[in-house]
Formats: C-alpha cells, structure tokens, sequence
C-alpha cells in the first residue's frame, strides 16, 4: 500500500507518477492511497513510485497492510477486476469488428491487440471472466487470417 | 570491495552485479539484505531506496550505475534497454528480448537463492554481451 501526496504544481510528475501506479494496475482506496496484492514485485513497484514522489516534492509511504474483513478484501478485488474487465471488452469488441477488415490490415490489428492484451495482463491480478472472452476474440480474429492464407 | 543490495534479486540487481564484477569491482563480494538498515557500514549499497546507486528520474539502476562510472560502451547502453523494460516495462525503450528476460530471472529466482542466482547470470549477460557488440558491428543480427 502506498500513501502519497504529490504537489499539485508543476502537473508533469504528478501526471507521470499517476500514469505508472495505473500501469501497475493498482486499486485506489482513497485520494492518495493505492494498493496492490503483496508481493516481492509490486513491493518494489511501489517502493520506486514512492522515490518518484518524493524526487516530485511530495511526500510517501509504504505500508504492508491487511485489510480488516474478508468483505472489505472481495470489494476490493472485485473493484480491480471490475477496471480490467472493461479494458478487456474493449479489446473483444476490436476484434470482432476487425473481422470484416481486409487482410493486410486484420494481420496488423491481431498484432497490436496481442500487444494490448499482454500489457492488461500484467497488471490483471483478479482475472475476470472478461479476460476470456478477450483471449478466445483474439484467437478467433488469428484464426481468419489462418483461413485466408489456406484459400 | 563489499557491494549491498536487496534480497530476491530481480533482472535489475542481477545486471548490476554482472556489471560490477565484470567493470567496475573484479574482486565484487556482495551481501544480500532485507531492510535498508542491514547495509554493513563498509558496503556500497545498490537498487535500494534513497541510495546514490539505484533508480533516478526514470533510470533503472543498471542505467545509473553506467552513468555514474561513466561507462559509455555502446553495447552496455544496449543492454540497459533490455533491464530498463523487463524490469520497469514503461516502454521508454523498444526491447522485444525484454519479456524473456523477465520470465527467464523470475522463474530462476524461484528455484535458487540469490549466490546461485548471481553465479548463473553472470554467463548470461556474457553472453548478451557478445551477442549485442557482434549485432552493432555487424548492423544485423550475428548467426
């Protein structure tokens, strides 16, 4: 868990230290106070977020933290796969529609929606039934491409 | 001379350390903490919060040590792109050999501590070395 305050002025690290903890896939508990499941990885994830912070002018804090009931734990993890699973539609919807594009291009957009689902995966630390969905769309978008190539 | 870093070494210590023996300290003797408190007063520290030697301004510690000794070997440079994304993955750099790295350390970390896991990479990022100086001067990938 990490508890910041970064300076409001100048925007530019306020935004880029915003940007990574989203990258990291964190969950916000409150303004300035972000968490992720433990462990050696997101430890030192956040540790680093917590020297930019303090490199911006602001102050940190990392804490190693237990949420107090089990209901407050599945809200939590229920709100961080609710953010990639909308992230993960994003990505099925894409591929359904490259379906009608022509083949050049499909190749191309299977190429980056690969891409895309790899970088969700990696911050996606309570897999949603939309990751699925996502996979077998992507899949699905590949295997098109197979059957032009075999026609 | 005694070098301190973090337990559960990761691609970025593991890269330093490599970088260390093989530029810097031959003679290297490494110590392996849990708490920034356990760094032994005649040890440098690295890739630990709040010490010279480790991440600044978007640098892994990799890139700050080549920048701190001044180590201006294109191939290193090359390298630092491989360790920047497999270990901070912000896409600064375009490092495909990235993802296998990470996968590669993480998994040997899993299954030796971190004497062994530092023994092991050492070869590897000799190798990465060789591999890298023969792709830049040869302009493509060598056989």
């Amino acid at each position: 868990m990490l508890a910041y305050r970064v300076p409001r002025q100048p925007s530019t690290p306020r935004i880029a230290i915003w940007r990574r903890l989203k990258r990291l896939g964190i969950a916000q508990l409150l303004d300035g106070l972000v968490a992720l499941p433990l462990d050696s990885r997101t430890r030192e994830a956040l540790e680093w977020v917590a020297d930019d912070v303090e490199a911006a002018g602001g102050e940190a804090t990392v804490w190693i933290a237990t949420p107090a009931s089990r209901s407050q734990e599945r809200a939590l993890a229920a709100q961080m796969a609710q953010a990639v699973a909308s992230e993960y539609e994003a990505v099925a919807d894409e591929a359904s529609a490259a379906g009608e594009q022509e083949p050049w291009l499909r190749r191309r957009t299977l190429a980056r929606l690969r891409r895309e689902l790899n970088r969700i995966r990696r911050r996606d630390f309570f897999p949603p039934a939309e990751r699925e969905r996502a996979e077998a769309a992507v899949e699905q978008l590949a295997a098109t491409l197979e059957e032009a190539v075999a026609k | 001379m005694k070098w301190a870093t973090r337990k559960h070494c990761h691609i970025d210590r593991a890269a330093c350390a490599w970088l260390i023996r093989r530029f810097v300290d031959p003679e290297a003797e490494f110590v392996f903490v849990e708490d920034a408190d356990e760094v032994p007063a005649d040890a440098t520290a690295f890739d630990m919060r709040g010490v010279e030697l480790s991440h600044h301004g978007g640098d892994c510690s990799f890139e700050t040590f080549l920048r701190r000794y001044e180590l201006d070997d294109p191939v290193l440079w090359d390298i630092a792109r491989i360790v920047h994304e497999a270990d901070l993955d912000d896409e600064r750099y375009d490092a495909p050999e990235a993802v296998g790295f990470d996968v590669a350390l993480r998994g040997l970390s899993m299954v030796v501590d971190d004497e062994r896991l530092l023994e092991l990479t050492g070869p590897l990022f000799d190798g990465l070395y060789e591999f890298r100086k023969r792709a830049l001067m040869l302009g493509r990938e060598p056989a």
